[in-house]
């Protein structure tokens, strides 16, 4: 079932970057979002969620209402600076359920840590964001962003402070963690293998050159599409369920 | 202020200036855990000398209209509603501007600090409101010494105002001040929340500033919450410190006041500095523990 549909639609903060998409994303399907760098990717991820308006084109709800979102940012654009604890983060992630000016019950409290001991984090709980690690930081905002239930789990390169390891990893949990409740995920990424791996969807884009294209993962990520894409030759290996990606230094033509 | 009194006379003398630096203390020591979390430390300066600027408007304007400035005067031309209207608008545009681009957020707030300052200097080199000009003179260098009855009524007003909406609010606007996106996109209306505290910032400087003088202000929003940035880990401990630091200071400077015949306004600033150095030392010994 789509739970939410971009139509004609131009995204963009004051130009549109890409003429008019359409991309819908369906109940349990992971989107990965591929592209270069200043390609619009995470504008596009704003744009579904309704973070930056549309210039042209409508946002559809397919159930008639926005659905519940859990958003995980990159952890370096986040301020250090607070003094908030793990537990005290993850609990955010109710604040939608909650309600404007309403405190958190005991229930809300119960599943903060319930979220922290999926993740894998119970025992940080009481220790400060800020004191955590970029990949446990990851895990907690993770956690925030499951604890309010999503239907739509939206990731902006979130895994691309941490080594390849612990960013198959941590994907791998997402996967895992998200199958169970059929949440959708969108996810923008560099890595393709990953993409690969996890996604059952693909968005292309390069808002430089107007380049869009989204469809299944295992119709799009072709060692054409992605030369295309990068504007430089790529050449893909499978190897079982994962994909070898190998970058020629020549330009594409 | 003079050691040769009593402190009954002080008291009687003083009494509602102290409550006034008190009150003004506690609900500055509140609001600069947000001044300091969002970075807005020269933001709350700035609003010092827009509330300066809205007085001396207040005064002129009132001067053309033949309004005595020590007689009531009409809501619209009350050079605190001015200053407090003034100071919101600011403080709500500086919020909203700081995000577009090619403006840095500090050449902004410099040209609010200077476009005003200079507007104020202006306005009081006006020859019609000569008799004014230390009004404002002490609003912009502090006289925590004296306060009117209605200005401590305004201030009572808007700090309960101020202090009851964030009971409610508090744990939202701390959301969205640590991550915007995140908590519009779990439906928080992050534009609007940031509005309220903005505007909340901007009228308390207004009225604090009208009751005990820029100077403290900007020193009761920035330093006790800054130190207790320094010594806690939660931000309750923040919090707490902060509140009661700036409690502290306040009536620490009335009381170095009345002993050292000193002023009052520089005294509160100089008590709140001291907790800097104090929180790095217990920070460091905690450290070595």
């Amino acid at each position: 079932m789509e739970i939410i549909r971009l139509e004609r639609a131009q995204i963009g903060y004051r130009k549109p970057l890409l003429p008019p998409i359409d991309l819908s994303v369906r109940s349990g399907e992971r989107l990965a979002v591929l592209g270069p760098n200043g390609g619009g990717k995470s504008t596009l991820l704003k744009s579904l969620i309704g973070l930056v308006p549309l210039l042209s084109g409508r946002l559809v709800f397919s159930n008639g209402r926005r659905p519940r979102t859990g958003y995980v940012p990159q952890t370096h654009r986040l301020d250090l600076i607070y003094p908030l604890t793990a537990f005290q983060v993850v609990l955010q992630g109710r604040y939608g359920r909650i309600g404007l000016g309403r405190f958190p019950k005991s229930s809300d409290r119960r599943a903060a840590m319930a979220q922290l001991e999926r993740v894998g984090m119970a025992e940080t709980a009481g220790e400060q964001f800020r004191s955590l690690s970029g990949g446990q930081r990851q895990r907690i905002l993770l956690a925030r962003a499951l604890c309010g239930e999503p239907e739509l789990l939206v990731l902006d390169e979130f895994t691309s402070d941490m080594d390849p390891v612990a960013s198959a990893a941590l994907l791998g949990e997402v996967a895992q963690l998200t199958d169970r409740d059929k949440v959708s995920v969108v996810f923008v990424t560099h890595e393709i293998s990953a993409a690969a791996l996890y996604s059952t969807e693909v968005a292309m884009l390069d808002a430089r050159r107007g380049l869009f294209a989204a469809g299944r993962s295992e119709d799009l990520l072709t060692a054409d599409a992605l030369s295309r894409l990068y504007g430089q030759r790529v050449s893909l290996e499978r190897k079982g369920d994962h994909t070898i990606v190998f970058v020629e230094s020549e330009r594409a033509t | 202020m003079s050691s040769s009194i009593s402190f009954g006379d002080f008291w009687a003398l003083f009494g509602n200036a102290i409550l006034a630096a008190l009150l003004v203390a506690a609900l500055c020591g509140y609001l600069g855990l947000f001044v300091l979390l969002r970075r807005l430390a020269f933001v709350s300066a700035a609003l010092g000398q827009i509330a300066g600027l809205g007085v001396a408007f207040g005064f002129f304007l009132g001067s053309y209209f033949g309004l005595d400035p020590h007689a009531p005067t009409p809501v619209y031309l009350d050079p605190v509603v001015l200053a407090l209207v003034l100071c919101g608008v600011v403080s709500a545009a500086l919020g909203y501007v700081s995000r577009v681009e090619r403006i840095s957020p500090e050449s902004l707030v410099a040209l609010v600090y200077l476009a005003s300052t200079a507007l104020t200097i202006l306005l009081l080199a006006s020859p019609r409101i000569v008799q004014e000009a230390h009004e404002v003179g002490d609003l912009l260098f502090g006289n925590a010494v004296a306060i009117r009855r209605e200005h401590f009524v305004e201030l009572i007003i808007v700090a309960l105002a101020v202090l009851c909406s964030h009971v409610f609010l508090f744990k939202d606007l701390l959301f969205v001040s640590f991550d915007r996106e995140m908590a519009q996109a779990v439906g928080l209306p992050a534009a609007k929340l940031e509005l309220f505290l903005h505007v909340s910032i901007g009228i308390s400087v207004a009225v604090a500033t009208r009751a005990i003088g820029a100077l403290p202000v900007f020193g009761f929003l920035v330093l006790p919450a800054g130190a207790a940035l320094i010594a806690a880990d939660s931000v309750r401990g923040v919090l707490g410190l902060s509140v009661a630091g700036a409690l502290l200071a306040a009536g620490g400077g009335f009381y170095l006041s009345f002993v050292e015949s000193r002023p009052t306004g520089p005294l509160m600033v100089a008590c709140a500095a001291a907790y800097w150095p104090l929180a790095a030392l217990y920070r460091f010994a905690r450290r070595r523990r």
